[in-house]
């Protein structure tokens, strides 16, 4: 495309050059402000004469004869910014062009990678360069685009390696997929993950990150973001959630190159994510234990005070420094205070010591070259990855290669191989369990307990001769004053750390051959077989010692294996029907397979022996293993054309036949029809309006399917583990249908696209609606129906919304320069219609919350148990003093989507220094919080203590003056004045409130990300034989600039998927980022 | 060239090779049975808390549910989604299998029905017992998701009607399940008691409300019921997952201590010196046995924990016994009804089948000096002990029914006795049905708000039809 446009410059300016009489001769260099390298092709104009001009020879070196009265010369090039220089008094003009991502006349690529012109897009697409995503040396390439696309949300787990969800315009399907398909270089990539459906609503489990994050971040030249179905129509059945398209780098055309990154990054908890404790009470649920000491304690043989160990609550006795009572490490064999009773405090150091500095290097080498027969590029990056917990690592290394070969003139042979390896260990546990340290620190603890006596408990305990309970040492000992050590609900968190951890391995293979044969000049075909593979290990352990509230001691293996084959033949038309008339056109074939295994086993009944993590070691013989496989297979035909007239206005029509083997035979054929329009109004108005450098309107209509739910047609049995030898069969709890069909995505979509003042500033803003209805979905039907739910296809749910983008430049000079660039989102969601019923249950947690859909509300709204309400809204308090609840769990309590987003990028440029911030921000949207249902309950908080409104100790008993009154009404409508207690029958937690007590506004403003970066001059390169030098200092989540959710990261999830969206348990705090990176170019 | 490569073959692909599409019926079977079982017996937070509403126990600091608090948890859900889609479900799955089996012999078959529909029978009927009104005859019916709800009186006499169906069709001269029985391994003759015994079961539930039918009723069974322990409905549990006794897992393979005795249970034992006391718990220290005050949070290490018997995985679960059809023929007595003996007879019969019951599994061999000491003390003796015959039969029926909870909760709310109180921390008044599940408001909305109204709201309060005092 450059090529072209040089030769078609050139020739123009050669004949301009004849065509004047020049005065003065003006030479210099034009070079890439990014890498230094000369740039051909850019255009040279004389401002106030546009007819006097050249352009850039290949090295980027020009020569213009220009008149006397000429003042300033006007350097433009496609895909970098208009620069002016002033050549009063000099000859020679050297000029470094900036890249300029919103240049709108860019290249854009789209759908199956075909490369087009933004002129003649008619739909929403937002390109993202490789530089902006990472920017900030975010290891994750899906995370590195947080923030930046209007209409892409993405909610990062504050877990180490953990999924990202990645919606594009709003949950569509109720209970299939909706994450955004990724497409790296033709590659359809799995964005997959494995996690339960336990651990992503909040049950025990870890978060195994998602599949999509397997790309080598160095390695990403270009992403576009393809948001409607009219963008991803000639995807198939899988363009409904959108596509994130990837697009590699390649090698140079010319010499060869070498590219190195190395950085470091150091991150620290934000405690302002975590707990903060009260200091005044210590473990105990009150006056229920010793016959003395008010009953707050136990007492041993010797008669001395034993903490209520196996409580894990505080709401036991006032601290007093002047009381000595035996603490849980006075049992533990070499403490220091063994055997001792020590003062009554608050502990010294809470859990938030228990978090380290996390550690992470980030590092890639890129080799490139190429020359006339083809090119190449070779690359690795290494990530090593320490969390923020103890024995916490994930290592990545991914190795690519891309070549391509010109056989002949017309014959191009390419392929792209990228294999990964993922190796995590101690991956932080999620949800509600004793291996999530997060479940134990904000929900059940005692406020005196010591982290570091525990972590010297924890190493004392790795002496044999000192070991209690298999290494065990917990704070939580069953009852120590009867002998008895073992761990009641929580382990010691070390122990849980360096025993009960969790290893993985996932070695991915993905890449394409592809071969292009130039037929003739107006048509080309393109053959292209590409894979993604996946084979991974899933292995778990609770150690011996462990408590076995929740499971017995155990070691879990899961095995998985993902295969995708997708052949793609396609032509290429290109030809200008008449003068003012162009025409392109695409027509082909896909044909996709996918296979996927799994299997699951694990002892049974507990460990036989310490220390060996193997089926072998059971205690009862293992259950059968669980085994899965399904196999998909999509066969699509699809044509596209492509009309321009004028090149202003431009008529894009698609067409896709697929089908699909998930669906019945008689109803597994479907098409799916796209048509769009665009007018480029700027081209019309040159004249009229000069300070409008781009507009364009575009409107689109799509209609896509999609048949995501294999095995759904024919019914089968379920086996359970047979009763000694009587074999057991079941009916499955979903009744499959064999009069599926495809469901259907209708989207609607406008949007204008403008710039002004030679593109300083410029917006851009779509409106669209998406229907998406007959959904292929188990719904849920009454259980009295035998079954618990049914495949049908029901349902529509419609989203709308508008999308806006601007950018600005309010300062530019040759060596400074400020752009903005702002996205905004608000996706409005609405479930339409419904099988039967108005509600569909998405998911269940503790304590009968619950997500759902709902008819006339948005996707996933939060029910559960309620306040009562008087007419003007107060809450009514009954006449003992408590809230009155609603009986059942199914009101609505919140509603976890975002009124909108947006995200606000500054970059500040002056010579070779350039600062780069974003700020992200979610307004609206509720989160239930499991944590704080909990935790204060248990005590933990301070609002849990400290005075009442008499002035003294609210723990005290009422007939001392305590107790608490809970602001609202009484039956009457008068005050409410009854003073309960405030002891441990928990006044302020789930006990005697209400799921809606603790739902809290998710809102937030967050500096995401933030990076300085220093390029050395090129004068001084010249001298070492070096082409660039970098130096950045980066920074991600420094700051949580506003939340309303206390003590927790209102973006925390357990994990990806639908499920889990808008309830947090064992909430992760999240993790400022700090870091350096030096990037060199050889 | 692409056509050879299309997909060609749906089924190839849309078949699941690792799960069977057809099964032998009797298969089925003992997946009902099991799951019917574990759902009786479990003391799971999450599942069964009748050992709560009849205060045998109480939860030490976790008290939620002590506290009736049924939604957190969602009790009514996870106790009527078992009931309805894996026992009903699969019983009749198994019906339509099995009748649809030309293979099996005609008298075979009528047995394997009959025995298939008494477990239907017995699980239709702790529905009621539980909810009331509930989906009946338009369940079970995947095509029909919105089932009405029946009235609770027509269904108990549609499951008369059923059980009697069923000992006609019984016939000990042909087999039965098989070894596909996990209760009584195919014994006709077995079944045919535990029928007759079901049948007495549902005339004396129903009799404040029926007393006539209630009489024909138990008079018809009486000859057939069970003969002995030996006949009791029960399964044994195994040693492993997932066929322990689900007390087992939550008791002992937890290791958590949520539950003790309660005073209220404790108490009583305590003063009629029962010899079951030191097997259905556990003494605080030496041979002290405490309950803790029923409701409030308490100490685990302070009150009785549940017996050592309670604590083995392989303690059967029950679903009728010996014992319990000897206090129905004593309160049938009491009644008026003809089903031979006096109710003192039939009294002690199942106070002293109730202590060797419990005395055997626990290994003590005193059974019957045990039951005639116990049964000379005044405070028990029938003539002697206080009250007219439902507190007399309430209160060692109540003693009696300790590892059948369900049961337990049907008998104090029918005879009124013991005389239990709600804690000061009760949400409610002790439940005297559980509310419906919020799937069913979500799912089944109409009927069930036609359900509710007609009785008043859906209250725990409400009582369930032959709940006449």
């Amino acid at each position: 495309m450059r090529k072209h446009l040089f030769w078609v410059i050139l020739l123009l300016a050669g004949l301009c050059q004849q065509a004047w009489a020049q005065d003065r001769n003006i030479s210099g260099k034009v070079t890439d402000r990014s890498n230094g390298q000369g740039l051909p092709g850019v255009t040279i104009i004389v401002k106030g004469a546009p007819t006097i001009g050249t352009s850039t020879n290949s090295d980027g070196v020009f020569a213009l004869s220009v008149p006397s009265t000429a003042t300033t010369l006007v350097f433009s090039f496609v895909g970098y910014a208009t620069q002016e220089a002033a050549i009063a008094g000099v000859n020679t003009v050297n000029i470094a062009l900036a890249t300029d991502t919103k240049q709108l006349n860019e290249v854009v690529v789209t759908a199956l990678g075909v490369e087009r012109n933004r002129n003649s897009l008619a739909f929403a697409a937002t390109q993202v360069d490789g530089g902006d995503i990472t920017v900030a040396r975010n290891p994750n390439p899906v995370n590195g685009l947080e923030g930046k696309v209007a209409g892409l949300a993405i909610q990062q787990s504050n877990t180490m390696g953990g999924s990202s969800n990645v919606v594009i315009r709003g949950a569509k399907s109720l209970l299939g997929t909706n994450q955004a398909l990724f497409v790296v270089d033709g590659v359809p990539i799995s964005n997959q993950n494995t996690n339960s459906a336990n651990q992503q609503t909040g049950r025990s489990g870890y978060d195994y990150g998602n599949a999509a994050a397997d790309i080598n971040p160095d390695d990403i030249a270009t992403t576009t973001v393809l948001k409607g179905a009219a963008a991803t129509a000639l995807y198939g059945e899988r363009a409904a959630n959108g596509v994130i398209l990837i697009t590699t780098k390649k090698g140079r055309r010319n010499g060869l190159g070498v590219t190195i990154n190395s950085g470091i990054t150091f991150g620290r908890a934000d405690l302002s994510t975590f707990i903060k404790y009260q200091k005044e009470y210590g473990a105990g649920y009150g006056q229920i234990y010793g016959p003395n000491e008010d009953s707050y304690f136990n007492r041993d043989a010797s008669g001395a005070l034993v903490v209520p160990t196996g409580e894990d609550a505080s709401y036991g006795g006032r601290f007093d420094p002047s009381l000595l009572v035996r603490q849980w490490y006075s049992y533990v064999p070499g403490s220091p205070t063994f055997g001792q009773a020590t003062p009554w405090t608050a502990a010294a150091n809470d859990p938030s010591k228990f978090f380290q500095t996390a550690v992470s290097n980030l590092n890639s080498i890129t080799i490139d070259g190429g020359s006339e027969m083809g090119n190449f590029k070779l690359g690795y990056s290494g990530n090593n990855e320490q969390g923020y917990l103890p024995n916490s690592r994930i290592k990545k290394d991914v190795v690519n290669f891309a070549g391509s070969l010109n056989l002949t003139p017309r014959l191009t042979f390419s392929s792209s191989v990228n294999f990964s390896r993922v190796k995590g260990l101690g991956r932080y546990g999620t949800g509600y369990g004793s291996e999530n340290v997060m479940t134990n620190f904000r929900q059940w603890w005692q406020t005196n307990v010591d982290i570091k006596e525990l972590k010297s408990a924890y190493d004392l305990s790795t002496n044999p001769d000192l070991r209690i309970n298999n290494g065990n040492a917990s704070w939580n000992m069953r009852s120590p004053q009867s002998g008895d050590l073992r761990a009641f609900y929580w382990n010691n968190p070390y122990f849980v750390r360096y025993n009960n951890y969790e290893e993985d391995t996932r070695y991915r293979l993905f890449g394409n051959v592809t071969s292009t044969y130039k037929v003739a000049d107006w048509f080309d075909v393109l053959g292209r077989v590409s894979l993604d593979s996946y084979d991974e290990m899933q292995e778990e352990r609770s150690a011996l010692g462990s408590t076995t509230s929740s499971y017995l001691p155990y070691y879990s293996r899961y095995n998985h294996t993902y295969r995708e084959y997708n052949f793609d033949l396609f032509g290429n038309f290109k030809a200008a029907i008449t003068q003012s008339i162009s025409f392109r056109g695409l027509l082909g074939t896909n044909l996709r397979r996918i296979s996927n295994s799994s299997i699951f086993a694990q002892t049974n009944g507990g460990l036989a022996v310490p220390n060996l993590y193997s089926l072998t070691n059971t205690i009862s013989p293992i259950n059968p293993p669980t085994e899965t496989q399904y196999g998909v297979g999509v066969d699509g035909v699809f044509a596209n054309a492509t009309f321009g007239f004028l090149d202003r206005v431009f008529l894009d029509l698609t067409i896709r036949r697929d089908k699909s083997t998930v669906l019945p035979e008689g109803n597994n054929t479907y098409y799916y029809p796209s048509v769009a329009l665009g007018y480029v109004f700027s081209e019309s108005l040159k004249e009229k309006a000069p300070w409008l450098s781009y507009g364009k309107v575009r409107a689109n209509f799509a209609q896509v399917g999609s048949a995501s739910a294999p095995l759904a047609v024919y019914n089968y049995y379920n086996k359970p583990v047979s009763y000694g030898t009587v074999p057991l069969f079941a009916l499955p709890g979903t009744l499959n249908n064999s009069n599926l069909k495809n469901e259907t995505t209708r989207s609607y979509e406008f949007g204008v696209e403008t710039s002004f003042l030679q593109s300083r500033v410029g917006f851009e803003a779509t409106v669209y609606q998406q229907n998406s209805s007959d959904q292929l979905l188990a719904v849920s039907i009454p259980a009295s129906t035998g079954y618990l739910a049914r495949y049908v296809n029901a349902g529509e749910l419609r989203n709308r919304g508008i999308e806006i983008s601007a950018f600005v430049t309010p300062v530019q000079t040759s060596d400074f320069k400020w752009t903005v660039n702002a996205n905004w989102t608000r996706n409005q969601n609405q479930l339409l219609s419904l099988y039967s019923g108005d509600n569909l249950v998405l998911a269940t947690y503790q304590q009968g919350v619950s997500s759902n859909a709902t008819i006339g509300q948005a996707y996933g709204s939060l029910r559960g148990t309620d306040f009562t309400y008087d007419a003007q809204g107060r809450r009514i308090v009954g006449s003992d003093g408590y809230y009155v609840q609603t009986a059942d769990a199914n009101n609505v309590i919140g509603n976890p989507t975002p009124r909108w987003r947006g995200g606000i990028t500054n970059t500040i440029t002056y010579k070779g220094v350039s600062l780069n911030f974003l700020v992200d921000i979610k307004a609206g949207g509720q989160i239930y919080s499991l944590d704080r249902a909990y935790g204060l309950d248990s005590g933990l908080q301070p609002e849990t203590a400290g005075l009442n409104d008499l002035g003294n100790q609210s723990r005290l008993p009422i007939a001392q003056g305590g107790g608490v009154i809970l602001p609202g009404v009484k039956a009457d409508g008068t005050p409410n004045d009854v003073r309960i207690e405030n002891n441990g029958a928990a006044t302020f937690g789930y006990n005697y409130n209400p799921n809606a007590a603790f739902v809290y506004d998710a809102s937030f403003v967050k500096l995401r990300e933030a990076a300085l970066t220093f390029a050395l001059p090129a004068t001084l390169l010249s001298k070492i034989a070096v082409k660039g030098i970098d130096f950045s200092i980066v920074g991600r989540n420094l700051w949580i600039i506003h939340k309303n959710l206390p003590d927790a990261d209102p973006e925390d999830i357990a994990s990806s998927g639908n499920l889990g969206q808008g309830f947090q348990g064992g909430a992760y705090p999240s993790m400022r980022t700090l870091g350096a990176n030096l990037r060199l170019r050889f | 060239m692409l056509a050879t490569a299309c997909v060609d073959s749906i089924q190839d692909y849309n078949v699941n090779p690792k799960v069977a599409a057809t099964v032998p019926g009797l298969t089925l079977v003992p997946t009902a049975e099991r799951t019917l079982v574990r759902t009786l017996t479990t003391t799971n937070q999450n599942l069964g808390i009748t050992r709560l509403l009849v205060q045998y126990w109480t939860e030490t600091t976790y008290n939620d549910e002590a506290r009736y608090n049924l939604a957190s948890r969602q009790i009514p859900e996870n106790f009527w989604t078992p009931l309805y889609q894996t026992v009903l479900g699969n019983l009749n799955e198994a019906t339509r299998l099995i009748t649809a089996d030309a293979t099996v012999a005609t008298g075979v078959k009528a047995n394997q029905l009959a025995c298939i529909d008494l477990l239907a029978v017995q699980a239709w009927s702790t529905l009621v017992d539980t909810y009331g009104n509930i989906p009946y005859t338009e369940a079970l019916n995947p095509l029909n998701t919105t089932p009405k709800y029946d009235d609770a009186a027509t269904i108990y006499t549609d499951l008369i009607r059923r059980v009697n169906a069923d000992i006609a069709a019984m016939s000990t001269s042909s087999a039965g399940l098989g070894t596909s029985d996990i209760i009584y391994n195919g014994s006709m003759t077995r079944w045919l008691r535990y029928a007759n015994t079901l049948k007495l079961r549902l005339a004396m539930n129903t009799a404040d409300v029926d007393a006539a039918r209630s009489k024909t009723l138990a008079e018809q069974a009486v000859a057939g019921v069970f003969q002995s322990s030996s006949d009791n409905a029960q399964l044994t549990f195994l040693t492993a997952l997932p066929n322990q006794n689900p007390l087992y897992e939550d008791l002992v393979s937890s290791g958590r201590a949520d539950y003790v005795g309660a005073d209220t249970f404790i108490n009583p034992l305590l003063a009629l010196n029962d010899p079951r006391l030191s097997i259905y718990f556990q003494p605080v220290s030496g041979s002290t046995y405490k309950g803790a005050p029923y409701g409030p949070k308490t100490s685990a290490d302070n009150s009785s924990q549940p017996g050592t018997v309670l604590r083995s995985a392989t303690l059967p679960g029950v679903l009728a016994t010996y014992s319990e059809v000897q206090f129905m023929l004593a309160e049938a007595v009491e009644r008026g009804f003809a089903v031979g003996g006096t109710a003192e007879s039939h009294y002690n019969a199942a106070i002293t089948a109730s202590i060797a019951y419990w005395e055997n599994l626990a290994g003590k061999t005193t059974a019957a000096a045990d039951a005639a000491t116990y049964l000379a003390q005044p405070s028990v003796a029938y003539t002697t002990a206080t009250g007219g015959y439902k507190q007399k039969i309430g209160i060692q029926k109540w003693i009696s029914l300790y590892n059948q909870p369900t049961q337990a909760w049907v008998e104090w709310r029918r005879l009124d006795y013991p005389q239990l109180t709600k804690p000061a921390v009760a949400l409610t008044d002790i439940p005297l049905r559980f509310t419906y599940p919020t799937s069913e408001q979500n799912l089944n909305g109409a009927n069930y708000a036609t359900a509710a109204s007609s009785i008043g709201g859906d209250k725990v309060t409400a009582k369930i039809f032959w709940d006449k005092f």
